[in-house]
């Protein structure tokens, strides 16, 4: 009974999290068990027939899940969210005629898709208006998930999947070394750092890795590219002028601005805050791998990390956290923190070592990374962590879109 | 088999007509459009079949990159024009664990190839760093990169001409010996040195 939807639970839920979102009060980064939370949905009345019928309704039962916002009921118990209509095979593809209806709403969802992608494209799209709608939450089924698949030495190549860990394709066929894929905003680019040449260049994948160019074949080191959120200035580091540094390249002028000057000191791994006001990144100048944030406009850098051995990777959500890798007493641990509120605000979100690179989901509360040579989605809400992929391989540096 | 062969060679043809092709535009928006935005003819399926393979890697992104003085950063790497020498090899030199610090009971290993390169001024020389697998991949690729340059420093200070020594570092993503443990990581973390006639 717990499990079923209360509605005043719900309500509750939803207001606190626009609460969180208010952009008068501070972001708040939510580690909590509310597994209990979610809205009951019926599947019982949507009708399936066919293959891709079948794989429509799996496609989109699994999404509901892993959104985080919904408990799927079993066959024939009634939920206050009910998604009734059929879905049937046509034309190598499915036809479907859907009402979802949950207390005092309901919207209708009639599309034709052909194909096995398209059919699942149309269950995540599905599964996402639903959390819009009735969530009021930002869905994340039609996100991608870019990460390296690390064969050997020297031998590595970029993959992408769907935010269910299905769809997986193979983006690269250089079997050299790969390190670092980054999403740019308008979630069909890819960035990262490729030794195709012999030495370290930066690549852009563009349109889902239909064709690339290298964006920095530069004397010494070319990594780190990250794209601000407007998309007209990608911040990498570089050190032909010296040592690496953090630089902000303007892509409309090929202009460089250089934001840091650690003549005893690397930078690496930049993000950019929501606003693509500040960026946070690494540095060693304190002797150990910490986060540090710039401020673009001023140039001046502050520390943000002071706990533990290792700071690395950090990654800035959309929401306002930033989500980083941590090297504790227990190990690697993931970790985010509020960066408003400093390291003080700090909270682990796993209970055990051996995580590494994370990145946020769109919805500021999934977070991919890897483990033991695989793939896991994290909740900040409490849900269990769930492997992403089940193949045989060294997948690892995973980086969620925005869309 | 012969369809991926197809699609491979479609796929170089237009990459090799995007050369020629200008080099995009800008927008009234102020953004930034590539030529294959133009041309949706040039979206082939990104399936298993087009994946990118090396030879599908040419041209630059962005045509001219200028640090804040106005000067164009230029490439001019040695491993781009250059003949690598053959049967020439020298020792790796070996760091302690996140140091980039050259250990005083290497720095022989390195004075053996300034002496080189002081007898031989037609060779230049690529240092490269490697880390061991531990920390962050990222991380290590900086690490790498400084290790190579305190060699490189080293050469510099010896008399070397500073623009006949480039740095390359590959992180941990190239390790010489596979494995796990402080026996096989020490081997790792290092400095390696590869020759080019000019």
């Amino acid at each position: 009974m717990l499990k079923m939807l209360s509605v005043t639970s719900f309500v509750c839920l939803v207001v606190m999290s626009a609460l969180f979102c208010d952009a008068s009060n501070p972001p708040v980064i939510t580690v909590r068990k509310s597994g209990a939370n979610k809205a009951a949905v019926s599947l019982t009345a949507l009708k399936a027939d066919g293959v891709y019928g079948r794989l429509f309704v799996q496609t989109l039962q699994n999404d509901l899940k892993l959104s985080g916002w919904f408990e799927v009921l079993p066959s024939g118990r009634s939920g206050s969210i009910t998604v009734q209509g059929v879905v049937t095979d046509a034309g190598g593809g499915v036809q479907s005629n859907l009402r979802v209806t949950w207390p005092g709403k309901a919207f209708n969802w009639a599309r034709n898709s052909a194909g096995r992608q398209e059919v699942r494209n149309q269950a995540h799209k599905l599964a996402d208006e639903m959390v819009r709608l009735i969530a009021g939450e930002v869905g994340i089924a039609s996100t991608k998930i870019v990460f390296v698949n690390r064969r050997g030495a020297n031998n590595a190549d970029i993959y992408m999947c769907d935010a269910d860990g299905g769809s997986m394709m193979q983006l690269t066929r250089d079997n050299t070394a790969a390190v670092g894929p980054r999403w740019a905003p308008n979630g069909r680019d890819i960035f990262y750092t490729n030794f195709v040449k012999g030495y370290p260049t930066i690549c852009r994948l563009i349109n889902l890795g239909r064709s690339r160019r290298m964006l920095a074949p530069f004397k010494g080191l070319n990594t780190g590219a990250a794209v601000s959120p407007d998309g007209g200035r990608i911040a990498l580091i570089l050190s032909y002028q010296g040592n690496p540094e953090l630089y902000i390249m303007e892509v409309a002028s090929g202009r460089l601005s250089r934001m840091t000057k650690t003549a005893h000191g690397v930078e690496a791994s930049p993000c950019w805050s929501p606003d693509g006001r500040s960026i946070v990144y690494v540095s060693d100048v304190s002797r150990r791998p910490n986060l540090y944030l710039v401020d673009v406009a001023s140039r001046q850098s502050r520390r943000l990390t002071f706990r533990n051995t290792e700071n690395v990777n950090p990654d800035w959500s959309a929401k306002g956290g930033i989500v980083y890798a941590t090297k504790g007493g227990g190990g690697w641990q993931i970790a985010v923190m509020d960066p408003a509120r400093g390291e003080s605000s700090m909270t682990y979100v796993t209970k055990d070592g051996g995580y590494e690179h994370p990145s946020w989901a769109a919805n500021g509360r999934h977070i991919v990374c890897n483990r033991a040579s695989t793939l896991y989605i994290l909740d900040t809400m409490g849900d269990p962590s769930v492997r992403l992929i089940n193949i045989a391989g060294n997948w690892m540096s995973p980086d969620w879109s925005e869309r | 088999m012969h369809k991926m062969r197809v699609a491979l060679l479609i796929n170089t043809v237009l990459m090799a007509s995007l050369v020629c092709m200008d080099t995009g535009c800008r927008t009234k928006a102020g953004g930034w459009r590539w030529p294959w935005q133009k041309d949706r003819s040039m979206e082939l399926g990104a399936s298993g079949e087009d994946m990118l393979s090396p030879e599908l890697l040419t041209g630059v992104d962005i045509p001219g990159v200028y640090d804040e003085s106005g000067a164009l950063v230029s490439g001019a790497r040695f491993e781009d024009t250059l003949q690598q020498v053959q049967g020439v090899g020298f020792s790796a030199v070996y760091f302690a664990y996140d140091s980039y610090v050259l250990p005083p009971n290497e720095i022989a290993k390195v004075d053996a190839v300034g002496q080189h390169l002081i007898a031989s001024p037609n060779h230049v020389l690529v240092v490269e760093g490697h880390c061991d697998e531990r920390g962050s991949n990222e991380y290590n690729l900086a690490l790498g990169e400084n290790r190579a340059l305190a060699v490189r420093a080293y050469l510099v200070n010896m008399g070397i001409e500073p623009d006949r020594i480039q740095t390359s570092s590959y992180g941990e993503e190239k390790p010489a010996v596979m494995g796990t443990g402080e026996g096989v990581w020490s081997l790792n973390r290092r400095g390696e040195f590869v020759l080019f006639q000019r």
